[in-house]
């Protein structure tokens, strides 16, 4: 566990960033002396563990940031930070602080007073630094210098102090003010240069108004904020966009209005990234090649798209301002490999080619991080906003929004290789980004898209034999962000993993299935369905009860989640809007007859509905269901209606027809 | 020219892949038509991507490695070989770095991106950093090749290690290692030679090398004392469920520079030092005697002596439970490291295996015989005994001589019963001291499956339409026992009970909630430990006239093992051996009656496992017994076969219901007939 409240995340498309890393000599880790705890530190290990703590295994008694801001805009941090561990679990509770190459750590001293008042320092043996390269495909300069605290134990405050030049183009902080444990006393304090201006917008929490000490010198102070313990909650946003924090900026973003502060981030990163799309020869080649004879818009978007999704392969060095800066359109399509950020330049050259608009679209992955009340370069991916021109009013085109100005957008997600254009992932849906554009910049609102947008038909034969086992074929197929997930599937797994996968799906449904065969038929073309056609045998899948035979007409497919009676707090997350239709028949063993079916199951809500049906003709049983999701979350208060219909859903997919040998 | 080793194995070099490549390799490859055309590969079908050549030699006169590789891809998957990250530390350089890449219509695009240089982790002066570089314009089909060359400085050598089995196909390698000059003339007669082990400060005489190769495949050294092979058609490696450690699985050889002569002199020599080290550390100084005497009584049977001095250590802190001291903590607290057991013994403190020989020493002083043993730890790898590394031994146990028996304990795994054995030191190799300073070497028994048993009891009340609630409790002795109390030892009673009841919610009908409400003897390791568990929710499905019921509470999630897949090429590992039971008694709603229950029955694995299905039905209750016992936690893979048809046994029995059907019925005519096996 890490206590820390300041984040600076470069977009590094919808992958964790979390420990970053740099080329430069690390800075001196500490001044190493024998130097007694300070006395704001004593000060913040008197104070009582509040009864608010709940099982948090830490408490942070007391936060503070302090920004010093030069006239270039450039940020020194200190950060003062006493956290008391209260269990077992919390022992491994420590500091840490990011730095990266254009970065520089001045001072990271650190301390504990132990639970029986002895005190510690920390010394250069109990930093490291860690660089921030979990994954092959995404790596960073950016590293962190880690604290292991002496005599971490229960009872013991940890208390460190640190001091860093950050970066000269930073000029945000976020400071996040609420997580997994709580705190007792936070602060931030902005200390300016004279004439300049700020700002601070506040997401998931009241803003609180700062005390001004003198112009340009003001202090936010919050008290007693509780920790967000969401783990065990089902269906809940993601808890990035539930936790409070604070975005405070300075220079041209520290303009008043919402609205400006959105237009003054865009513009920033508009001139950011300034001549980084603009078109190589080849770049201008390529693009003409691939639209030439094209008979419309869509046909134009689709050829440039698709060549990006196929062609671009994902990897990057993260470096410094690499993780806000894209790299040159020309290189990026000489390597065929770069990030999200890359992804879209080279996607708004190739597009600018082909006489068609586009900008960026600075999102967050995780719907609802980026608040349309509270202005910030807070996010993780960048997708590209595509100008439709008015007259086009292409029903392909579903994932079109409207900016304040009247233009429409297309929304499009080069990073996600298996959406096509038009579609939008479904995580993406209902969330909100920055538009980039210049003077026209804006928080945009990313459509949530129909449910016949998304979804999967499944259709199954079975036999059933006498001793319960069933086989049978099923035929699929998915459309949208569930065609896209197959595909995405299919696209990092090979074959052994492949029918793992499918086997593991089927399993859980049917234990003890064996897969007889499998074919995916994906085809190139995004647009069209992923279909899916395999045979199963499952011995053991009715069960026997005595001398009945206990068949589930529901042979597969899982769409209910267990809910508990807790009070909600939290909005309800649906995930993804969309259409789901089962239809599967089972011809039953001679010499059993039906005694009885389960009963039908109709529930409508505007959020959801779900209708299924088990009939028997003959000796066949039949059943029917069609699951609708409209929404892609509902507030708290609707967990009643959710809860029902997870129930009807849950006792539905229970249900069993019981066969009788015939007398 | 006096020179130093370094041991590739070694801490500071753990992080770098031991590989190295042919000096001579300097140009790259033209591909055949074949190989540009190919789509899928044969001898690897559905892989994503395959090595066409590998090759990887060191040379410790040129204190050089070189690498190698050309890969195709095949699939969108296999692109993922096309970054490439060289781990390095200390004094080494990673150095000609080339790369290409090859279209399948033979268009070559050269690697012009100069690679990233990236700490991984830095720690005082230890460092260990990486060289990233990913080749360009990556397609389906395309062919990556790169090569690149690790350098280590005049005057050390080094002991490579060839990773033959790699993650994909391998159609063709190539290893080569050309030892220090002074090894070039044979094996085992080097007078001349002056390496000196960094660490021992022993002059090193001998090159050895061990190998797990496929079979036909040997290893020797040509006239001149150098080694090659050339290895076609590697099989990717092996990835089944409940396999031994991987690692120890594969394709791989060794080299070693050691002072010893043969296999046998170089165990029996680490054994003699190991064994020397231990009495220094464990020596029996007057205050463990009075500390001893302190804790036993003269008159007490030797046994008695040894389990008291047992609970006497397992009662100091165990750090690697809770929490090691910083060096600048020891320097704050005057504190030093422990060099001896009494230091341990002092301080009331020590990670498990100061705490182990603290025990040692306590066992001695009291006037037993006692000796350690050093054991590999079977989670993380299985010993190999050609494998020259003492490393392989992880942990240490304790051999007490009480009542003319020899007593095994593992004093180091806080909380484990005196006699009981955790399971990762069973089954496994060790080292031993012996009488009259001797030391032997011998493997840890597997521990009994009744001592490791789970027993799950308790009564639920369902009412007509599924919805259940009631008491269970979950009695845990042995292993199972043991995790949950070292899970404990790392967190708070209510985190404890999250976890359990995350542990719960997997294995309990789906409906159904289920929640510790409190834990008896987690403090007690030689008691049983029980969870006391609230049930409630609802489960299975109502029909107009029936209640339909899992048959087993535990076992509805149909979780079986071993039924799907028809093939194995691994050996089975399953940890230990237990006995799990399940007897569960349901208060039927009123007016219902049992129309149909699991059937009596006892699946038999001759003398490894056994299944017992019993159920008893009243007007009011119906109790369902389910009993697996489990005596093995090892299988070949040629007893596969009889260890899936045993599950499929299981699976076919845990998946019966039972039926409760309103109106009246004899319930006693509910459970028909039986079946042995």
């Amino acid at each position: 566990m890490i206590a820390g409240s300041r984040m600076r995340v470069p977009l590094v498309c919808v992958v964790a960033a979390s420990l970053l890393a740099g080329a430069t000599p690390p800075a001196r880790a500490a001044l190493f002396g024998n130097d007694p705890v300070p006395q704001w530190a004593l000060d913040a290990s008197k104070t009582k563990t509040p009864d608010y703590v709940g099982d948090a295994a830490t408490v942070i008694l007391y936060d503070e940031y302090v920004e010093t801001i030069d006239a270039q805009g450039r940020a020194t941090e200190r950060e003062r930070q006493a956290i008391r561990i209260l269990k077992p679990q919390g022992r491994g509770s420590s500091c840490s602080v990011s730095y990266d190459v254009d970065e520089k750590i001045n001072y990271f001293r650190a301390w504990t007073i132990g639970a029986d008042g002895k005190q510690y320092q920390a010394r250069d043996v109990d930093f490291a630094d860690l660089g921030g390269s979990n994954l092959p495909i995404l790596q960073f300069t950016e590293k962190t210098r880690l604290l292991h605290p002496p005599a971490a134990d229960v009872g013991a405050v940890v208390i460190c102090e640190t001091e860093e030049v950050l970066a000269p183009y930073m000029h945000e902080q976020y400071w996040r003010i609420q997580g997994s444990d709580p705190f007792v006393y936070e602060a931030m304090e902005l200390n300016l240069p004279p004439g300049m201006k700020y700002a601070d917008t506040w997401h998931q929490y009241s803003p609180v108004k700062p005390v001004e000490a003198s112009p340009g010198h003001v202090r936010w102070e919050l008290r007693d904020v509780k920790a967000l313990d969401v783990r065990d909650v089902k269906s809940r946003p993601n808890r990035v966009a539930l936790l409070g924090r604070v975005s405070v900026h300075w220079g041209s973003a520290g303009v008043e209005g919402i609205d400006n502060q959105w237009r003054a981030l865009g513009k920033g990163y508009s001139e950011l990234e300034e001549h980084r799309a603009d078109p190589t020869p080849e770049i201008t080649a390529m693009a003409q090649q691939l639209t030439a004879g094209a008979p419309d818009f869509y046909t134009k978007l689709k050829r440039i798209t698709e060549y990006i999704q196929k062609n671009i392969r994902y990897f990057v060095v993260e470096r410094g301002i690499g993780g806000w800066q894209s790299h040159f359109a020309g290189d990026i399509f000489r390597n065929r490999y770069g990030d999200c950020k890359d992804k879209t330049t080279l996607l708004i050259s190739m597009l600018g080619v082909a006489g068609i608009k586009a900008t960026y679209l600075a999102v967050d992955d995780r719907r609802g991080v980026v608040d349309p009340s509270a202005p910030s370069f807070y996010g993780d991916h960048m997708i590209t906003a595509i100008e439709v021109p008015a007259e086009v009013k292409d029903p392909r085109l579903l994932g079109v929004t409207e900016a304040k100005d009247g233009r429409r957008y297309l929304i499009f997600d080069p990073t996600n290789e298996r959406t096509p254009v038009g579609n939008l992932p479904d995580y993406e849906q209902g969330s909100f980004g920055l538009l980039a554009a210049g003077d026209a910049s804006q928080a945009l609102a990313i459509p949530v898209l129909p449910p016949e947008a998304n979804g999967a038909e499944r259709k199954g034969t079975f036999t059933l034999a006498a001793d319960g086992a069933l086989s049978g074929a099923v035929n699929s197929s998915s459309t949208g962000p569930a065609g896209a997930d197959v595909r995405g599937m299919l696209k990092y797994t090979d074959t052994k993993e492949q029918r793992e996968s499918l086997e593991k799906a089927v399993g859980r449904d049917l234990p003890g299935v064996s897969l007889v065969s499998y074919e995916f038929n994906e085809p190139p073309d995004l647009e069209k369905p992923l279909l899916l056609d395999f045979k199963v045998t499952a011995p053991l899948y009715a069960k026997k009860a005595g001398p009945l035979l206990l068949v589930r007409p529901r042979v597969m497919g899982d769409v209910s989640q267990q809910l508990d009676d807790k009070p909600r707090t939290v909005p309800i997350a649906l995930e993804a809007t969309g259409r789901w239709h089962d239809s599967f028949d089972i011809t039953l063993p001679s010499g059993f007859v039906v005694d009885e079916l389960p009963d039908p199951v109709s529930m409508d809500t505007d959020f959801a509905s779900y209708h299924s049906k088990t009939t028997a003709q003959g000796n066949v049983l039949h059943y029917e269901r069609e699951y609708v999701v409209r929404m892609v979350e509902i507030p708290a208060a609707r967990y009643g209606d959710f809860k029902k219909l997870e129930g009807a859903i849950l006792e539905d997919q229970r249900g069993s027809a019981v066969l009788k040998r015939q007398p | 020219m006096k020179i130093t080793a370094i041991l590739c194995r070694a801490a500071l070099l753990a992080a770098m892949p031991c590989v190295a490549g042919f000096a001579q390799t300097t140009t790259f490859q033209t591909p055949t038509p074949d190989e540009l055309k190919m789509t899928a590969d044969p001898k690897a079908p559905g892989a994503a991507a395959v090595y066409l050549n590998l090759e990887q030699t060191a040379n410790d006169n040129l204190g050089t490695r070189t690498f190698y590789a050309r890969i195709k891809v095949l699939t969108e998957k296999g692109k993922e070989l096309a970054t490439i990250e060289v781990p390095y530390g200390g004094s080494l350089k990673v150095d000609a770095i080339k790369g290409r890449t090859i279209h399948s219509d033979g268009t070559v695009i050269p690697l012009e991106v100069k690679a990233e240089d990236l700490t991984m982790v830095k720690a005082g002066d230890f460092q260990v950093k990486k060289k990233v570089f990913t080749l360009p314009s990556v397609e389906v089909g395309s062919i990556l090749e790169y090569r690149y060359d690790i350098n280590y400085p005049e005057g050390s050598v080094s002991s490579p290690q060839w990773d033959v089995q790699r993650r994909y196909f391998v159609h063709q390698s190539r290893y080569a290692f050309t030892p220090f000059k002074g090894f070039m003339t044979g094996i085992g007669n080097i007078t001349s030679s002056q390496i000196v082990n960094r660490r021992t400060g022993k002059t090193l005489d001998t090159l050895a090398w061990s190998s797990r190769l496929p079979p036909g495949v040997k290893l020797a050294p040509n006239a001149e004392g150098r080694f090659s092979i050339d290895l076609t058609d590697i099989p990717a490696a092996p990835d089944e469920d409940w396999m031994p450690p991987s690692d120890s699985l594969l394709f791989k050889v060794l080299f070693y520079y050691k002072a010893a002569q043969s296999v046998e002199s170089f165990w029996s020599d680490e054994a003699k030092i190991w064994s020397k080290e231990v009495n220094h550390f464990a020596d029996v100084s007057g205050v463990l005697k009075a500390a001893a005497a302190g804790i036993v009584s003269p008159t007490d049977e030797e046994i008695l002596k040894a389990k008291k001095l047992y609970d006497a250590v397992q009662a100091l802190e165990n750090t690697d439970y809770t929490r090691k001291k910083t060096e600048s903590e020891m320097k704050t607290l005057g504190i030093k490291e422990s060099k001896r057991a009494e230091d341990v013994w002092k301080q009331k403190s020590g990670d498990s295996e100061e705490i182990a020989l603290l025990y040692l020493a306590m066992v001695r002083a009291a006037g037993l015989n006692a000796y350690a043993m050093k054991v590999t730890d079977r989670s993380r790898r299985v010993f190999d005994v050609q494998d020259l590394d003492a490393d392989q031994y992880d942990d240490t146990l304790v051999i007490v001589s009480a009542g003319g028996q020899e007593v095994l304990t593992d004093p180091g795994e806080k909380m484990c019963p005196f006699q009981t054995i955790r399971w990762n030191h069973t089954l496994t190799a060790g080292m031993r001291q012996a009488a009259n300073n001797g030391a032997g070497f011998l493997s840890v028994p597997e521990t009994n499956y009744t001592l490791n048993t789970t027993t799950w009891t308790g009564e639920l009340k369902v009412s007509e339409r599924g919805e259940v609630s009631g008491d269970l409790s979950d009695v845990m002795k042995g292993q199972e026992a043991l995790r949950w109390r070292q899970t404990a030892l790392r967190n708070d009673d209510a985190e404890l009970k999250k976890q359990f009841d995350r542990a719960l919610a997997g294995v309990v009908p789906e409906g159904v909630e289920a929640h510790v409400d409190h834990f008896l003897g987690l403090d007690t390791p030689d008691t049983n430990l029980v969870a006391a568990v609230k049930v409630s929710g609802s489960m299975g499905a109502a029909t107009g006239k029936r209640l339909l019921l899992p048959g087993f509470f535990f076992e509805s999630r149909g979780s079986t093992p071993f039924v799907k897949a028809e093939k194995r090429e691994t050996a089975v590992d399953m940890h230990y051996g237990e006995k799990s039971v399940e007897q569960i008694t349901y208060d039927l709603p009123a007016g219902m009656t049992v129309e149909g229950a699991p059937t009596d029955a006892t699946q038999t694995w001759p003398g490894l496992a056994r299944y017992i299905v019993k159920t008893k039905a009243t007007p009011e209750q119906m109790i369902v017994l389910r009993q697996l016992e489990r005596a093995f936690s090892e299988a070949k893979p040629e007893e596969y076969q009889d260890l899936r048809g045993f599950y499929q046994k299981i699976a076919t029995g845990d998946q019966q219901q039972l039926v409760l059907k309103a109106g009246a019925q004899s319930a006693s005519g509910a459970t028909t007939g039986s079946s042995q096996q």
